[in-house]
């Protein structure tokens, strides 16, 4: 990694290497500084990952765990809840990333083409704020919103404004299989998209000035600008952007587990909720199945980073870990 | 014909200015608008669905409520201290490792260094990590959340690639003067990193401040939970304490919101730039 360095004595006798021992003596200090990470680490993640063994036994909250072989992973591929989690899983962190990266660029496109930079900066310091927000607010916020009793704000809107009957009973937004998915996109796009235009914005600060001026000489409209300047000097960061967060989309589950319930699960259930279910929501779990469910996501988490990396490395010659 | 070859398309220009500045205004409307409304109704006494300016029946019955509330104080108590804790282990741990990764005459860097990244890479999963936690005792306390977001590999990262960014002269000629490992470190070192210590702190705050999960996996006794897990159970799943305030539930739910995100946004326009910073540490690094 780092190159070999020539060790000069005061006395000018140049020395390839000291002796190991004398290195590590005289780094001594920063083995003691390294040491609570280290420990840290170790516990952290390095001890849970001998309990991945546990995927091949029987092993209840009661009793020892007794192996079983691949069993859990055969039963995993039966079950359609697995499947159906896994599918969501994809579907639902892939349309989310794709939604929230569209709309960051578009406003940061046109955050950009404002001139005056007073409000610029106010708009900037608005659109971060939802990000701050923990899923649990933002969920509580939206449930009260869309809740369908007396205080909904958006079902009390829909009967102001005729969509449904005075007397119509509320829309219950977040327990319909059909709204559950728009909905989670809209609060995505309002939580996220406006944190998503930083490296936008930092992207297009770059831009070198006389491209707009060439494309002003050629007779370029602001449009014709945008779409033809400004855009394509984006598409390197879009294309980072997607890759960073396309290592990252077997993690989704925050975001997914303070919104869901029983009535959505065909449409919201993720990986990790079904785990979780799997283990803390039945009364008697088997830590066994769960764990291989656990792994199974871990390896296609995994191969996922060696591909976005691998990607990251051809287009932008570095990579992602 | 010469004439045409420069002119700026001065028309255009206004029509697209305001439209531009109305799109954003009312995408800024469309963040503020619900924050406001949750701002607003908690200080209203009577729940009403409309949007409000200001409210109809000002009340501070919602905050009293928290502050008398048990059940509503104590995770917010909790909330406190397990993030300013969790920040101080987290920039404690970060700056170490991050300090010690860009020693690259050390014996055994690389290793660390793998050793830190292929956690990045391959985790053990939400179960075994949950036996592991379970063998430590700490399920069922809130230390969980401490212990748990104080080691932060990506911040690590970002702390190091920032040290990095310190001419090594400095090093060399403290090392020099005779100043050890640990002098250079809280001398050199952190002194010129307030900034990036300021950035990555924060991530850390905000981090532990929002854990809702964490605290679902974990806790399940009443007295170690935080405020967020206490808002959403109360909210949306209907676990509301008992209190010997007569206040109405959705001023009560509207204020408790208020709490969970006032230390944030108190903070938020006066820190904004580090916030920022944060992300541009990692991502553009061109």
């Amino acid at each position: 990694m780092s190159k070999k360095k020539k060790i000069t004595t005061s006395t000018g006798v140049e020395v390839r290497h000291k002796p190991l021992g004398l290195r590590i003596w005289n780094n001594r200090g920063y083995y003691v500084m390294f040491l609570p990470v280290f420990i840290f680490i170790l516990i952290m993640y390095y001890w849970p990952m001998l309990g991945i063994r546990y995927a091949f036994y029987d092993y209840k909250p009661v009793g020892a765990p007794t192996f079983v072989g691949l069993k859990h992973f055969y039963s995993m591929f039966k079950t359609d809840a697995f499947w159906s989690a896994f599918r969501n899983t994809l579907e639902l962190s892939i349309m989310k990333l794709l939604i929230t990266t569209f709309t960051a660029v578009i406003v940061s496109i046109f955050l950009n083409e404002m001139g005056n930079l007073f409000a610029k900066k106010t708009l900037q310091t608005i659109i971060y704020l939802p990000h701050f927000m923990s899923w649990a607010v933002v969920a509580s916020i939206f449930s009260l919103f869309l809740s369908p009793s007396s205080t909904g704000l958006v079902n009390g809107m829909l009967r102001d404004w005729g969509i449904l009957a005075p007397d119509a009973k509320g829309i219950y937004f977040l327990a319909s299989t059909a709204w559950w998915r728009p909905i989670f996109y809209i609060i995505n796009i309002w939580k996220e998209t406006g944190w998503g235009t930083i490296i936008f914005l930092a992207t297009l600060a770059g831009i070198n000035p006389e491209l707009y001026e060439a494309a002003d000489i050629d007779g370029a409209t602001r449009m014709q600008k945008m779409r033809f300047v400004t855009l394509p000097a984006l598409s390197n960061t879009i294309i980072t952007v997607l890759i960073l967060n396309l290592a990252k989309v077997m993690n989704m589950f925050e975001s997914v587990f303070v919104l869901y319930n029983n009535a959505v699960y065909s449409v919201s259930d993720v990986i990790s909720t079904y785990i979780y279910r799997q283990t803390f929501a039945i009364a008697l779990p088997n830590y066994g199945y769960s764990t291989a469910v656990g792994l199974f996501k871990s390896l296609v988490g995994c191969v996922l980073v060696l591909i976005c990396n691998w990607a990251s490395k051809k287009t932008r010659g570095r990579g992602i870990v | 014909m010469a004439k045409t070859a420069y002119r700026k398309p001065k028309k255009k220009v206004h029509v697209f200015d305001i439209v531009n500045y109305i799109v954003f205004i009312l995408i800024g409307l469309l963040v503020l608008v619900p924050i406001w409304k949750v701002v607003v109704d908690s200080f209203n006494a009577v729940g009403v669905y409309q949007f409000r300016l200001w409210p109809e029946d000002f009340t501070l019955d919602g905050y009293k409520t928290i502050i008398h509330t048990q059940r509503l104080y104590r995770p917010f108590i909790n909330s406190v201290i397990t993030t300013v804790l969790g920040t101080f282990l987290g920039l404690l741990l970060s700056t170490l490792g991050g300090y010690v990764l860009i020693q690259f005459d050390m014996p055994g860097r690389n290793f660390f260094a793998y050793f830190l990244l292929f956690t990045m890479i391959f985790s053990g999963g939400m179960i075994p990590e949950y036996l592991v936690m379970k063998q430590l005792h700490l399920v069922n306390s809130m230390w969980i959340l401490v212990v748990k977001h104080g080691m932060n590999v990506y911040n690590l990262v970002l702390m190091r690639n920032f040290f990095e960014g310190i001419p090594a002269s400095l090093f060399e000629a403290a090392e020099i003067d005779g100043c050890s490992p640990m002098g250079i470190f809280f001398k050199i070192v952190l002194p010129l990193s307030k900034a990036a210590l300021a950035s990555i702190g924060l991530m850390f705050a905000v981090t532990v401040w929002n854990d809702y999960s964490t605290v679902k996996i974990y806790i399940t006794n009443p007295d170690q939970v935080n405020f967020q897990y206490q808002l959403r159970n109360m909210i949306m799943d209907g676990d509301t304490p008992t209190t010997q305030y007569s206040v109405s539930q959705n001023t009560l739910f509207y204020a408790a919101i208020v709490c969970a995100i006032l230390p944030f946004m108190a903070l938020y326009p006066f820190l904004q730039k580090y916030f920022v910073k944060g992300v541009n540490i990692g991502a553009v690094k061109e």
